[in-house]
């Protein structure tokens, strides 16, 4: 479980995100709402990457996994607020 | 890294052995994995012969399809012509998309995972030999039947996409709708029996040490495309059970007047839909990233990232539906997010595209048959994806929507990232399953005649859409300025039609289908497993994995892998068997028994598909009497598995002993189930996101629910029998045999609780009055039916019980059977308390 955690742990934060935003957007309409997701998710995004950074792998396989964990809550940290940009610039 | 499930890796160091093998056990082999003769092909459950029957039915359906285009292509190459009828232009546009996305995009791809993979992971079969031929062949039939409707004038008219209310019973008063709903609903259950062997395949038959970092890309690509299909289609199963349900009970989910909402409908489909872009794509990148390194001649550039970018797709392929009902009338905040999305999940195919740019740059490429087409990819995708940017911007999209603009941005994106990549897979993987290469030079004019004429029919669509052609119009008046531009498409669907055409003429010269061995071989001179020497039992011996491209690094493999050295050289029970390794470093767990050759499932596929006809043209009789031969055949083949084995250990080779026999978390059964449970929690979630949204766009027609406090009893009922399902495993575990006793009363009780909910239910509201009464009974009904499959369990449970096939050793059925029931406990749990609180 620890290894899928780390594979898509920044793809679940976006998910999260993303879902969230539908929702508020759907149910209960709110800016204030939406950037108080985006900051929390923000901050989970670069706790992961702290996390990820200071794990030891001396291994290639778990090396490996952190790569790609990272790489994805990069890339999740982008996503994250690329979407928050329509509500933070509107 | 330590161990994942206590196994040395230091046994690996025995590989491979050195000690000759006795003749006899590759005899053994050959008897057991013998290939069929004569109606034997019927039974057959061999990937060997599964894959290519599948890849066979699915390129049948892709010419069907490509003919019903053309059709559409000749009545528009000039203005007012008749060739075709407007009400069957309809029926042709319709059965066009549906085809190509339902019966050949989908089942391709996934044809091409149940033939590839288990020679790629080095494994035997796939773990569920019998549930790929039961997909296979509830496809070939009823796609087929479904097909055939179109020659008596009853095919589906109302696009693909089937839009309510144009699609209720009101507008469509006719059963071509009903085959659209009912038609697919067979796909629906053949892809996801289809996903479910994938997933337990690529994560659980790996060969050893194939950890997820040395896993062949295309594996990775059929696990996202897998998992996501197991996510999206459970979305418009429920659509489609919707829809059915309005036009055949007059129940409201989608008519405006009475409380549902056709927007609903849109928010369903596309949540498969557009994912379904990407699980059509995925399998066809993964196969690009297999072929590029061979054509280059180097190894693939950015695995990682490429992982990566998979995965990422998979997520954000989720966050895009609505982009495709911008003009709908979205909350702006909506449609800011899914336009910002859309533009992102763009990033990933970058990616790839990058990646497959550089290892052509720094390798030495060739320019052969599958180099050709996998370049000729790259040009045609990423112009299709450089449109999607643009209709991504929701200024643009409101221009361009629903015009020919669009339909040449989808054929760009799914002929370069599906078609284009299958032809490139067909020259790369022929000789591995045919004893003769197809015809390099013919190749080339294949590639011409395909490229140049997807090029000429679709380009100028562009222009014809920003002219302001509309989409699925059978006719148009002269002078409108798009006379020409249909003309040249017209010419340019000819031409890709000629490419098509002589690639049959190729593969009907050279294609001779070599299962048994004596294929044309590793042609391309790739590094991957697939291209070791197998036969009907896949390898002679399942190798130890150390690196992406072993057959690169280690010259010896394919000598080694012949003369039995590795892992299972010979059938260690006699049986069909695999190795079942652990999902992320692939380290030997246990041997899996496997099924052999069954009728059952043909029978199970056969009268699965004619439970959906007979409910289209309404012979309820007939359907319900298929629908009991399909359960009954199901349960047929189930009894002849999970049988006790004679040895609880067996060597696999270089004095390795590994288990026979496995239960619980750790085993391949569990797994599926699990997966099972997820598809029937994300159709649950889906009807109580639709109650929620019906709540909140239609709250005028709300009544108070039944009350909260009248539901504790029952969802207490139901939190009793996860209770129970939970504790008999566990006390069945400590040799308490009577512990099958609590959750055969489970599986009883929950029907019984959900009864008692619907009758609640009926004192308030009734399931025609409103989208509320609708939607509540939709979860009900649901419940029961996850009910109804938990006392078919409790009965298969009760009789393997009663014949003491299950023992606190031996309990594989009582596991799996605990597991459901405690999910239909969990189901009911939620549900009754949900469809209190919306609105409440």
């Amino acid at each position: 479980m620890k290894s899928w955690l780390i594979l898509l742990g920044g793809f679940i934060v976006w998910t999260v995100h993303f879902f969230g935003l539908y929702l508020i957007a759907e149910f209960a309409p709110s800016a204030t709402l939406v950037i108080a997701l985006t900051i929390l998710c923000i901050i989970a995004d670069l706790w992961l990457l702290r996390w990820l950074r200071a794990m030891a792998c001396s291994e290639a396989f778990a090396q490996w996994r952190r790569s790609v964990g990272m790489a994805g809550a990069v890339l999740s940290l982008l996503a994250v607020l690329w979407q928050g940009l329509p509500v933070m610039l509107a | 890294m330590r161990s994942e499930t206590g196994f040395d890796p230091y046994l690996y160091q025995r590989f491979p052995t050195q000690e000759e093998r006795p003749p006899e056990e590759e005899e053994g082999l050959r008897r057991i994995w013998c290939a069929p003769k004569g109606w034997e092909y019927l039974t057959v459950v061999n990937n060997n012969y599964v894959g290519i029957f599948y890849l066979g039915t699915a390129f049948l359906f892709f010419l069907l399809a490509g003919v019903l285009a053309l059709l559409m292509r000749v009545q528009l190459a000039a203005p007012l012509m008749e060739v075709l009828p407007q009400a069957t232009y309809n029926q042709v546009f319709t059965m066009h998309g549906t085809v190509m996305m339902f019966l050949f995009a989908v089942p391709m791809v996934e044809a091409a995972g149940v033939l590839l993979l288990p020679q790629m992971l080095a494994a035997r079969d796939l773990p569920f030999p019998r549930l790929s031929a039961y997909a296979f062949w509830a496809y070939a039939v009823g796609g087929l039947a479904f097909f055939a409707s179109l020659f008596v004038g009853l095919a589906p008219d109302g696009g693909w996409f089937m839009y309510p209310p144009y699609t209720s019973k009101a507008y469509s008063p006719g059963i071509n709708a009903d085959f659209w709903l009912l038609g697919i609903g067979f796909i629906e259950i053949s892809a996801i029996a289809g996903a479910i062997e994938i997933i337990v395949g690529v994560l659980r038959t790996r060969a050893p040490g194939m950890s997820l970092d040395k896993m062949p890309i295309f594996a990775w690509a059929m696990l996202v495309f897998a998992v996501m299909i197991i996510i999206a289609f459970p979305s418009v199963i429920l659509a489609t059970l919707l829809l059915e349900i309005e036009r055949a009970f007059n129940w409201s989910f989608f008519d405006a007047a009475r409380g549902g909402d056709p927007v609903l409908w849109q928010h369903l489909f596309w949540f498969f839909g557009h994912p379904e872009v990407y699980i059509i794509f995925l399998p066809a990148a993964g196969m690009m990233s297999m072929i590029i390194p061979t054509v280059a001649r180097t190894e693939l550039v950015g695995y990682r990232l490429i992982v990566l970018a998979m995965i990422a797709t998979g997520f954000i392929s989720f966050g895009v539906w609505a982009h495709h009902m911008f003009t709908v009338g979205l909350p702006p905040m909506t449609t800011g997010f899914f336009s910002a999305a859309s533009m992102a999940v763009s990033l990933p195919a970058g990616i790839q595209v990058f990646s497959w740019i550089a290892t052509l740059a720094i390798g030495r490429p060739r320019f052969n048959a599958p180099g050709l087409f996998v370049l000729g990819s790259i040009v045609i995708f990423v112009t299709g994806g450089l449109t999607g940017v643009m209709v991504a911007l929701v200024p643009f999209d409101w221009q361009a929507h629903d015009t020919y603009f669009i339909v040449a941005h989808l054929h760009y994106v799914l002929i370069g990232g599906m078609v284009f990549p299958l032809f490139a897979a067909m020259y790369y993987w022929i000789p591995m399953v045919s004893s003769r290469a197809m015809s390099e030079r013919l190749a080339k004019w294949v590639f011409g005649l395909m490229f140049t004429g997807m090029n000429v029919a679709f380009m100028p669509m562009h222009l014809a859409g920003l002219m302001g052609m509309p989409r699925r119009v059978y006719t148009y008046l002269p002078g409108s300025g798009w006379d020409m531009l249909n003309l040249i498409s017209t010419v340019g669907a000819f031409l890709f039609a000629f490419g098509v055409l002589l690639f049959l003429i190729d593969l009907a010269r050279n294609f001779r289908m070599a299962p048994g061995g004596g294929n044309a071989g590793n042609v391309y001179g790739a590094g991957s497993l697939e291209w070791l020497p197998t036969e009907l039992y896949s390898t002679r011996s399942i190798p130890v994995v150390k690196s992406r491209e072993p057959l690169w690094d280690d010259p010896k493999i394919s000598d080694d892998v012949e003369q039995g050295r590795y892992f299972l050289p010979r059938s260690a029970t006699g049986l069909r068997e695999t190795i079942v390794t652990s999902p992320l470093l692939a380290e030997p767990q246990y041997v899996q028994i496997m099924p052999g050759p069954s009728v059952w499932p043909l029978v199970a596929a056969i009268f699965t598909a004619f439970f959906f006809l007979a409910l289209t043209v309404q012979a309820y009789m007939f359907g319900l009497a298929s629908g009991v031969i399909t359960v009954m055949a199901m349960l047929r083949w189930l009894s002849e598995t999970d049988r006790p084995i004679a040895q609880d250990e067996v060597d696999i080779g270089a004095g390795i002993m590994v288990p026979t026999y496995m239960t619980g978390p750790r085993s391949h059964g569990w797994w599926a189930m699990v997966i099972l449970m997820i598809v029937m929690a994300m159709i649950s979630a889906m009807a109580m996101f639709g109650l929620a949204f019906l709540w909140s766009n239609q709250p005028g027609f709300w009544t108070p629910p039944a009350s909260l406090g009248g539901g504790i009893p029952i969802a207490l009922g139901y939190g009793l029998v996860v209770a129970a399902a939970v504790s008999c495993r566990w006390l069945h575990r400590m040799g308490k045999n009577w512990a099958v006793a609590p959750v055969l009363l489970a599986g009883l009780a929950a029907p019984l609780l959900t009864w008692l909910d619907i009758r609640m239910w009926s004192a308030v509201l009734a399931p025609d009055a409103s989208g509320q009464g609708a939607a509540v009974f939709a979860i009900l009904s649901l419940q029961g039916t996850v009910a109804a499959i938990g006392v078919l369990f409790a009965a298969y449970l009760g009789w393997r019980s009663l014949r003491g096939l299950i023992t606190p050793t031996g309990n594989s059925t009582l596991d799996l059977a605990c597991l459901f029931i405690g999910y239909c406990g969990a189901q009911g749990l939620v549900g009754t308390i949900f469809t209190r609180a919306v609105g409440a």
